[in-house]
Parts: structure tokens; C-alpha cells; sequence
């Protein structure tokens, strides 16, 4: 189980709007951290993805353990968010 | 115990992209039962684009992703469901088409394929390797990452120079490497001059390698096609728009014939080589790459659906009829 989700975005990307979408299909709560908003977090979500892009959605489980999913990629999403 | 008849649906799109959202539109409001499976972004590349200046009805230019939005809401209004997942392939079963998807399989009396494209590679060393970490396809998902630094867009298309002109508002600087000559429009190519103070256009340069050092982009590598020599730019990161790759990798062992460049054959009814497969937009062998375009093409296919499904049905209950003579 998902304790905490939190999803990186920026207010023009399709796929973010994709991740938020299904989230909200599975009744999931998350946090969203825009970067348009505070670009100074930019450097977390390079260091959390190791990739320079959005969305990126870090499920912290029940273990405290932390998956990360970079762009809107079900097959990855689906089982993390599980 | 009589085993359970399993669900037919009438219609099953593959994408959600424009032309399947306005096919679902027109299905639905004729109550035709309707179900679209997208694994990527519902308004397909119009979403990700930044800005939209060439659809008709918006006098001062949509956002991509506005007009993305405005199709999938007008769609679902009349009960077209849209479930995020995959369709694999599809084969004929009986009367029905059998569609594999991340969902199990499901029956559908017609199909749509609207899967649309997606950029291209150039195929050069560093692209793969500096994938998301430098090498981009997606300005308005990746942009934000360079603000304050320098970029290097490849292509002269009208995506390239919409998209390098979106990147102004992040990177200092930008050079834009054409291969042979400007294809954009006449209006972008207008807007890209009032850029010139972040955008120099090198035409008839190409783009052979993309160097980096401790992970990151540092420069590109190309030849000037006039003189033959080496040319380099120091970048922080590429974005890359060179034309589009059809999305038709899942029909390859299908009935579904694709033309020479993978695109999909249809007769003038938009109807495929499978029978009760219908093609659409972008995927299919002849489209203009245009959202108008492929608004009309989806409306089209929607009433030759409809069509499809009458002349089916018909058929179905004269051979129900005892014959009289």
C-alpha cells in the first residue's frame, strides 16, 4: 500500500495531467509539486529520477520504502500505487 | 448451466487522441456504445503541444493541452469511456474483432485504430545514451528543466520551430539545426524572426553526434552540408522534432496491411484491410499530420462505423427471416 504519493509536474505537461488522472480514477490522494511554482525543487526531482523530465511520482510504502516512476507509465505506476 | 454470453462492445477505439475523441463524439451521440483505451496521453501529441494556432475556431490560438481537454470532456459527455491501458493486438474471432489489451481480451463489433505517431529518433551516438537526461522529445514536459541555460533544437519542421520558440521562455539561448531547408509554415517561420534574439537558425546543418561528460550534455556535433566541415555547439541539452513515426508496432501480426513507412492502408471508406477495422488521423497511410485534418478524418470514420453496423445488422436479420418466394 501507498502511504504517500507525490507527483513532480509543471503546469504544460500532458503526461502529469495523465498521472494525476489515473490516481484520481483509483480514488488515490497525492501531493503534487509544481516546478513551474518552485523551481528551486527542480534539483530533488533530477536527484529522486536521475532524469530531466516530468511527471515524476515518488510512492512512499507503508515500509517507508520509496518507488520512483518517471513519466506516465502505467506498467510501472499501476503495481507501485497497488 | 448455460455459460455467459461474453460482452461485445460496438465500438473500441485505440488511441485518444483527436481524430478517436471526435470519432467518439459522433458514435456516442448516435448511441453507439463506445470504448477508447489510450496508454499514453489522452489528446495525443496535440496535448503536448504548446500551443495550437492553426485549428479553426479559436480565433487567438489554443493551448495544446486546453483543446486536449475540451475534446475528451465533449466525448465523455455523451458516454464514451476512456480506460488507460494498452492494446496489444487484434484478431478476427467469428463475426467479432478479438483485441488483446493490459485489461484481458474484449470483443468489439468495429474498431478504430487512432494510435496516431510519435516523434522520431535520428539514430546518432549520445541520443540514446543522454535519453531524459539531456536528449528530449517533449518541450513542454522537459523545458522547465533548463532555465537559464542553452539549448540546441534539432528540425525545421513546424513542431521544431513552435517548440523551439515555446523554449525561449526557459533557455538563454538556442540554435536551431536544420538539416536542408526551413519546411515550417510562412506564420511560424514570421514568429521565429521576432526569436532572433535567442534563436539562430543554422540551415543545412546536420546533426551527427550529441557529446557529453559526467552524464550531462555538453555539446553537439554536426557538419555544415555547404562546406563539409565539423561545426559544434556547446549545449546543455537537445530537443530533438524531426517528423513522425506511426504508432502501428502492435498490428504486425495482424490482418491490418501498413504501407511502406508503417503508416496503416485504407479504402476511401477509411476502412482497413481487416474488415471492421476502421483507420484515422495520423496512423494512417495518407493523413496530413494535422489536427484539423484528423478531427474530420475521425468524424468520418464515426459514420462509416455506424454504417458498418447497420449493413451488419441488416444482414444479420435477413438471415434470421425464413425466405418467402
Amino acid at each position: 500500500m501507498a502511504k504517500d504519493i507525490t507527483i513532480f509536474t509543471t503546469n504544460t505537461c500532458g503526461y502529469c495531467s495523465m498521472v494525476k488522472r489515473y490516481l484520481q480514477s483509483k480514488g488515490m490522494t497525492y501531493q503534487e509539486v509544481n516546478l513551474d511554482t518552485n523551481p528551486e525543487r527542480q534539483k530533488e526531482a533530477l536527484e529522486l529520477s536521475g532524469a530531466l523530465t516530468v511527471p515524476v511520482t515518488v510512492v512512499t510504502k507503508d515500509d517507508d520504502s520509496k518507488e520512483v516512476v518517471v513519466g506516465f507509465n502505467l506498467a510501472k505506476l499501476a503495481p507501485a500505487v497497488a | 448451466m448455460s455459460e455467459e454470453k461474453p460482452k461485445v462492445n460496438q465500438v473500441v477505439m485505440i488511441g485518444a487522441g483527436p481524430a478517436a475523441l471526435t470519432a467518439a463524439v459522433y458514435t456516442t451521440r448516435e448511441d453507439i456504445q463506445t470504448l477508447l483505451f489510450e496508454k499514453g496521453v489522452i489528446g495525443g501529441l496535440a496535448a503536448i503541444t504548446d500551443w495550437v494556432d492553426n485549428y479553426p475556431g479559436f480565433a487567438k490560438g489554443i493551448a495544446g493541452l486546453e483543446l486536449a481537454e475540451a475534446l475528451r470532456l465533449q466525448a465523455e459527455r455523451f458516454g464514451a469511456q476512456i480506460e488507460l491501458g494498452e492494446v496489444m493486438g487484434l484478431k478476427c474471432e467469428g463475426d467479432h474483432i478479438k483485441l488483446d489489451t493490459t485489461s484481458g481480451d474484449i470483443l468489439a463489433e468495429t474498431v478504430l485504430i487512432a494510435t496516431g505517431s510519435d516523434y522520431k529518433k535520428i539514430n546518432v551516438p549520445g541520443e540514446k545514451e543522454f535519453y531524459a537526461r539531456g536528449v528530449h522529445y517533449c518541450a513542454t514536459c522537459d523545458g522547465a528543466f533548463y532555465r537559464d541555460k542553452r539549448l540546441v533544437v534539432v528540425g525545421g519542421g513546424n513542431s521544431a520551430v513552435q517548440e523551439a520558440i515555446f523554449l525561449t521562455r526557459f533557455a538563454t539561448k538556442i540554435d536551431l539545426l536544420v538539416r536542408s531547408k526551413m519546411r515550417a509554415s510562412d506564420v511560424l517561420q514570421k514568429e521565429l524572426e521576432k526569436h532572433k534574439d535567442k534563436i539562430t537558425v543554422h540551415l543545412g546543418t546536420t546533426t551527427d553526434e550529441i557529446v557529453g561528460e559526467d552524464g550531462k550534455v555538453t555539446k553537439v556535433v554536426g557538419t555544415d552540408t555547404a562546406t563539409g566541415k565539423k561545426v559544434e555547439f556547446a549545449t546543455d541539452g537537445v530537443f530533438i522534432f524531426v517528423g513522425l513515426m506511426p504508432n502501428t508496432q502492435f498490428l504486425k501480426d495482424s490482418q491490418v496491411e501498413l504501407d511502406e513507412v508503417g503508416l496503416i492502408k485504407t479504402n476511401t471508406s477509411l476502412e482497413t484491410t481487416m474488415p471492421g477495422v476502421f483507420a484515422a488521423g495520423d496512423v494512417r497511410s495518407g493523413a496530413t499530420m494535422q489536427i484539423a485534418s484528423a478531427v474530420g478524418e475521425g468524424a468520418t470514420a464515426a459514420l462509416m462505423i455506424r454504417k458498418h453496423i447497420e449493413d451488419k445488422h441488416q444482414t444479420h436479420e435477413m438471415h434470421s427471416v425464413p425466405a418467402t418466394y
